[in-house]
């Protein structure tokens, strides 16, 4: 027994020290000896890091230029409710096991680009230290939720125990590629596409019918070119984000180092272009691989079997026919903690509001999911309430999950609510289809199109009116 | 008569023996490389083990390219299986069942895009 324990002792250490490992040469080869957390970043990079700190992806809220009511103010999920996973705050980190012993939930932290503190206001050395660079630059680089000596939680490399494997990921720097910011930005609202619908982990490696943006086999463009940044802020919050980092730098498909003005030769449809953004007819569908949740309502809970764990009550479609919206780059609507809600003639609260029209000649028509939820909103204020979603998940009680999540964010106890609807719309400019599978004149100018003229603003079919008019 | 029924028994007992082989070599075969991982490495590679604790995202996939091309035999030759019949580990796993272990190991190493334990 000893001679096999010394026999596997020498094949672990010889395992570990593999020389095919070593020889791999990587764009950080020569950097550094050993990884040793983020102190080894920032033995070059103090500067790249102080810009990181005040970026939105590291404090998850920035100045909110373009929402209607935010100026001067910095907005994002930190300080607003969503009617996806509502608040991160009281959700932060930690583990949430069931009582068959399966962890349900580990925080929201888990997308956060650090090792597990909450961003704080002021930069300091810990704040420095909480960043996890590897997250969006090493492309083999994964961690997992681990217990503190102190009894917290941290995320930290699950190769920590493997030096040599840590130091081979750590040393393969790069910017950040598709499938890097596609882990955490596919997987938003919960699981794969539930959020956003127009973001898959199949854009990694897709093909021209799916994005002819990000196709493998085709312009295989990455993220970071359409959302180059600098100094970690990065352009292009899309139309339901509050935080732009840069307003100055809009994303434009109709820009001349893209598609120019009157991409398509033909007048008629150029024409359109002046009021019709291109996403309007060029993703006809989206949510085309995994089913995106169109609706969410916490206010049901149910146990699933399948997934050992109480849910809320959901509906997840694919193939989905975006709604069209005005737009003119404004949102209203952004849901800030702590302030009185807002609802429409139909009894929803209103989250993300394209602001437009059709007399507005700033404005375009968009293609937008258009989702909707059940959420908890303080009786007495009207405020939008947070919930903590591991505790329901595990027990059931969304009482409790509401009130924990209550008391921590807003300090108030005991807190009684009630259910409201909310409606959100969300843009879609992800999963453009080839310009063979746009719609074509008849899906919106027909009897039984898909355009809603009157929601638009129109008595009816403006062609149809026209064609009336002239004859 | 008490010679022959001896001599039968032995037969009979011989082929139950060789019958749950091929039953338990049939079952081998029809596992994929997660089951075989937990059936064969796990007995002696998991949590609090003297001999390591060893799963797919224990190791990089260099790492575990390396170690099935060029340590496996020499570190488990003399290792004996004794959930498999007290059989040497080399050979209760046949290429075709290392084969699917190996695959299984590299997909979900440390730095794979899924990384995974054995379950």
């Amino acid at each position: 027994m000893r001679t096999k324990q010394i026999l596997l002792a020498v094949t672990v250490a010889g395992l570990l020290a593999t020389p095919a490992v070593a020889r791999k040469t990587y764009s950080h080869q020569k950097y550094f000896e050993h990884y040793e957390g983020t102190k080894t970043c920032l033995k070059c990079h103090k500067k790249q890091a102080r810009t990181f700190f005040h970026s939105q992806h590291y404090q998850w809220k920035a100045e909110a230029s373009n929402v209607v009511g935010a100026e001067g103010k910095k907005l994002g999920k930190i300080n607003q409710i969503n009617d996806y996973c509502t608040n991160p705050v009281p959700m932060w980190i930690g583990e949430y096991v069931t009582p068959e012993g399966k962890v349900v939930e580990e925080g929201c932290s888990k997308c956060h680009p650090g090792n597990g503190t909450l961003p704080g206001e002021e930069l300091t050395d810990a704040e420095m230290e909480n960043m996890d660079c590897l997250i969006c630059h090493a492309s083999g680089y994964r961690r997992g939720l681990y217990e503190t000596e102190e009894g917290g939680w941290e995320w930290k490399p699950i190769l920590w125990k493997n030096q040599v494997g840590l130091d081979s990921v750590s040393r393969r720097i790069s910017l950040p590629t598709r499938t890097m910011c596609l882990r955490c930005h596919a997987a938003s609202g919960g699981g794969a596409n539930f959020k956003r619908g127009d973001l898959e982990y199949k854009q990694t490696d897709c093909d021209t019918d799916f994005d002819v943006h990000m196709a493998s086999d085709g312009n295989d463009m990455q993220c970071i070119d359409c959302h180059a940044g600098e100094d970690h802020r990065i352009p292009g919050p899309g139309a339901d984000i509050a935080g732009n980092e840069m307003p100055d730098r809009n994303i434009k498909c109709d820009n001349d180092d893209c598609h120019g003005t009157e991409p398509h030769g033909q007048a008629i449809l150029d024409t359109h272009t002046k009021r019709v953004f291109c996403t309007a007819c060029h993703i006809p569908v989206f949510a085309k691989e995994n089913p995106t949740n169109m609706v969410r309502d916490w206010s049901k809970g149910i146990y699933s079997e399948e997934k050992g764990k109480h849910v809320y009550t959901a509906t997840f479609e694919k193939e989905v026919k975006p709604v069209l919206r005005w737009w003119n780059g404004k949102t209203s609507h952004m849901q800030e903690a702590g302030k009185p809600v807002a609802t429409n003639d139909r009894g929803e609260i209103m989250m993300a509001v394209p602001v437009g029209s059709k007399d507005d000649p700033g404005s375009r028509l968009f293609a937008f999911k258009e989702y909707h939820a059940v959420m908890p909103v303080l009786t007495e204020k009207r405020w939008l309430l947070p919930i903590r979603t591991g505790v329901f998940y595990v027990s059931g009680d969304m009482t409790d999950a509401v009130r924990q999540a209550t008391s921590e964010l807003y300090g108030l106890d005991n807190a009684e609510f009630d259910w409201m609807p909310t409606v959100h719309y969300m843009g879609l400019f992800h999963e453009v289809s080839p310009a063979s599978q746009a719609l074509g004149c008849l899906d919106c100018h027909s009897d039984g199109g898909r355009i809603d003229w009157a929601g638009l603003g129109y008595e009816g079919d403006p062609l149809l009116a026209l064609f009336q008019k002239s004859h | 008569m008490h010679r022959t029924w001896k001599i039968a028994s032995i037969v009979v007992a011989g082929m139950v023996v060789i019958a749950l082989s091929g039953l338990a070599n049939a079952r081998d075969k029809k596992m994929d490389g997660q089951a075989l991982f937990k059936e064969h490495c796990k007995v002696c590679h998991g949590a609090d083990s003297d001999n390591g604790e060893y799963t797919p995202m224990t190791l990089i996939q260099d790492q575990w390219e390396e170690f099935f091309s060029d340590t496996y035999v020499d570190t488990h030759k003399d290792v004996v299986d004794t959930a498999h019949g007290g059989k040497k580990v080399t050979e209760v796993i046949t290429p075709e069942m290392l084969e699917k272990i190996k695959k299984f190991a590299i997909d979900h190493a440390a730095d794979s895009e899924h990384p995974m334990t054995c379950g």
